[in-house]
């Protein structure tokens, strides 16, 4: 497991929502485009609660150290409509979140994908609200 | 549906909207349709209340609007702004990380509002039309063939509406100047007039378009255009955007100065 801030590689195989994804407030209010992160780790905790779903992800860096993440989703109304639900994910899964560092430079990001490590994706972002360009999986 | 809507939303914020509409007799949808998805070409003839008018309620899926200038497959923007000097000034000058009113989940505003990805409920009788939008859970009514009053400017205006023929005009004014028009933060002044324009064009689709009047900011009137459809298979859900709002509460943005 590892943590990285690099340029996000593109064509991360993401499809196209069925809805689009909004925050309730703009993405460069609190984000930083030009800082991704991909992390991997271990699901503590998860808010399915509005305006936005947030997990929480304890991520080993290269140094074995754990640090703790919390990533900002969604809102549950279009992710419940888009066919998730909070059980999509659970605590104790091993995920691996890509999104994109808050600009206060805590350990906070704004997830564009989840993936499970089978590859396969569940909810994630706050796509199409003045972000990167990036839409979530459908289920 | 309309009994199963109308109690899950009439929570004390909503009431005054609905009671406002309660003995209107002429609710409902068009009948024997298919659930309005996105794409759906067309759901028959449009639907007409009982004073003849078309009727506009339902639960409507619109398209996302971030950003009013562009032309997409979801909207027929102005891509060149009219800008006033003042306006451009205030334009360059914005930046959502010096602060964020949605963030901090103070209204959006009218045009913010219907720039919104959430569905919005449309309720409908002769001397009224509300709209409920799931964003937030917020409300504004517009009363039919009235007259603008002299109230304190509001964050969604004073909106009054009329029929052009099949249209639906709804003419605001009285904002307090403290919205942006769209996420990406076009600006507007407290001189803002908006002039909306619903159509149903057939059972599945209303065409909107909106005017955008702001003499402080705009040397002259420039227009947005979009459609929205008809989501049977959907009912409004609740909102709130002060539950979890860890974005604000810890500090990851800042609220507007004040």
């Amino acid at each position: 497991m590892r943590v990285k801030t690099a340029v996000l590689v593109g064509g991360i195989g993401l499809l196209a929502a069925s809805l689009p994804l909004v925050a309730h407030h703009s993405f460069a209010a609190e984000f930083d485009s030009a800082k991704s992160v991909s992390l991997t780790g271990t699901v503590t905790k998860i808010d399915w609660m509005n305006p936005h779903i947030w997990l929480y992800l304890d991520a080993k860096d290269e140094s074995g150290t754990v640090a703790h993440w919390q990533c900002e989703g969604g809102p549950p109304n279009v992710l419940t409509r888009n066919g998730w639900s909070k059980d999509s994910l659970k605590v104790g899964d091993q995920a691996t979140i890509d999104g994109f560092r808050a600009k206060d430079g805590t350990n906070t990001c704004n997830a564009r994908s989840v993936k499970l490590p089978s590859g396969k994706s569940v909810f994630a972002g706050s796509a199409e609200d003045g972000g990167p360009n990036k839409r979530p999986p459908t289920q | 549906m309309f009994l199963r809507t109308l109690s899950f939303i009439a929570s004390a914020v909503l009431f005054p909207a609905l009671a406002l509409l309660v003995p209107s007799p002429v609710f409902g949808q068009p009948t024997g349709q298919s659930a309005g998805e996105p794409g759906a070409k067309s759901g028959g003839p449009v639907p007409r209340t009982q004073d003849g008018k078309p009727d506009l309620s339902g639960l409507w899926q619109r398209p996302y609007v971030p950003d009013m200038t562009k032309t997409t497959k979801d909207q027929q923007g102005t891509a060149d702004l009219p800008f006033t000097e003042a306006g451009l000034k205030e334009w360059k000058a914005y930046d959502a990380a010096k602060g964020d009113y949605t963030g901090a989940c103070l209204p959006f505003g009218l045009m913010r509002s219907m720039n919104s990805t959430d569905p919005i409920q449309i309720m409908q009788s002769p001397k009224y039309v509300a709209l409920l939008y799931e964003q937030n859970s917020w409300f504004h009514v517009i009363p039919i063939d009235k007259k603008h009053g002299n109230g304190v400017p509001t964050w969604f205006g004073d909106s009054i509406g009329h029929w052009d023929g099949d249209t639906l005009v709804v003419d605001t004014v009285n904002f307090n100047g403290r919205t942006r028009l769209d996420t990406i933060g076009h600006p507007h002044s407290d001189a803002l007039h908006v002039m909306e324009r619903f159509t149903r064009t057939d059972a599945m689709h209303i065409a909107y378009e909106v005017t955008i009047d702001d003499p402080k900011i705009f040397t002259k009137p420039w227009t947005n255009k979009r459609t929205f459809t008809l989501r049977t298979d959907w009912e409004i859900m609740e909102y709130s955007c002060e539950e979890n709002n860890k974005d604000l509460y810890e500090g990851h943005l800042k609220p507007p100065a004040r």
